[in-house]
């Protein structure tokens, strides 16, 4: 019983604080927020199970997060507004070639991080991005300039 | 073949520059930012209580009692968390002594609620009654310490009674268990 309110809470809290923290935990994963993940996770489990280690505890700890997911997930489907505040939306970060820089700061996002997304799309320079979209993944959606609009 | 549900692909996505369908909400997010302000500002103020005690394991939780004559009086946690570890202590002084023993009587909510497991020394005898539970200790010389060690099973507000001995004066520590 214990175990599943605490599940439950857990579950929460912890919805809270990787939403409130930043956009980026699973999209571009650095070293700084690896021990954020590592760190939250190992004190998680320790709340959750407590002293009781059986099989029993764990899996019951298990089902009910995987359960909860579940219910979130359809409540994000069916009320769009439930999605917008767990995952937010996708925000513009280079606008026709302008940087973005209030919404680069509130999501805590550098140029590097847009660049590297960039390069990945073998996009050699940043005069060349026309736009870059932080989606809800985390992850930095990159559209080429046209070369011959330039 | 089974029929499935179809629905014709519409462009619903608020479009940026007319150009790229992104669904930008930037009015929400600003919301979202102040949200996150007041969200962090939260987790400080947490975080502060928390090393002040006021959630146990810390000076605020620290509390101690004293029998009217001070023959008797009792150190612990005023807030305690559920399933950790902590120590309640009593202390008794000559006028809590009689023919070489002292008799320490405790309610039971010190078992059911605050879930004692060892006294700390073992006493020589244990007696059942009154509502609680009666300790006698051979002392060879005042003051003596009794410690509890507790371990609460769960939350709630458990009042714990504690004296000298069965029928003498009570103190009362009022123990908080936090989840």
């Amino acid at each position: 019983m214990s175990t599943i309110v605490h599940a439950i809470v857990g579950y929460f809290v912890l919805l809270m604080t990787v939403r409130v923290l930043s956009r980026r935990p699973g999209g571009q994963l650095t070293l700084f927020e690896f021990v954020i993940i590592f760190l939250i996770g190992g004190v998680a489990i320790g709340a959750t199970v407590g002293n009781d280690h059986s099989v029993t505890n764990c899996a019951t700890a298990i089902m009910t997060i995987g359960l909860l997911h579940r219910v979130v997930a359809w409540v994000k489907e069916r009320w769009p507004p439930m999605a917008a505040i767990l995952d937010g939306t996708p925000l513009v970060l280079i606008r026709d070639g302008d940087w973005q820089t209030d919404v680069m700061r509130g999501m805590h996002i550098d140029p590097e991080d847009v660049m590297a997304a960039a390069r990945g799309k073998q996009v050699k320079s940043i005069f060349d991005v026309k736009y870059a979209v932080l989606e809800r993944n985390g992850t930095i959606s990159i559209i080429k300039r046209d070369p011959s609009s330039a | 073949m089974p029929v499935t549900a179809r629905r014709l692909v519409e462009n619903s996505v608020a479009k940026v520059n007319e150009e790229v369908a992104v669904g930008e909400d930037l009015a929400f997010q600003r919301a979202w930012w102040r949200f996150e302000r007041i969200v962090w500002a939260f987790f400080v103020i947490i975080i502060v209580l928390d090393l002040g005690g006021a959630f146990g394991r810390g000076p605020m939780a620290q509390a101690q009692v004293t029998s009217a004559n001070h023959s008797l009086s009792v150190h612990y946690e005023r807030i305690e968390r559920a399933g950790t570890p902590s120590i309640l202590s009593v202390k008794m002084d000559a006028g809590a002594i009689r023919d070489g023993q002292a008799t320490l009587f405790v309610s039971d909510s010190l078992v059911s609620g605050l879930g004692a497991r060892r006294i700390i020394p073992e006493p020589a005898s244990t007696r059942i009654g009154d509502g609680g539970l009666s300790y006698t200790f051979p002392i060879t010389e005042p003051p003596f310490s009794v410690r509890f060690e507790l371990e609460p099973p769960g939350a709630g507000r458990f009042p714990v009674e504690i004296a000298a001995g069965p029928g003498a004066a009570a103190v009362t520590a009022v123990v908080w268990v936090v989840p």
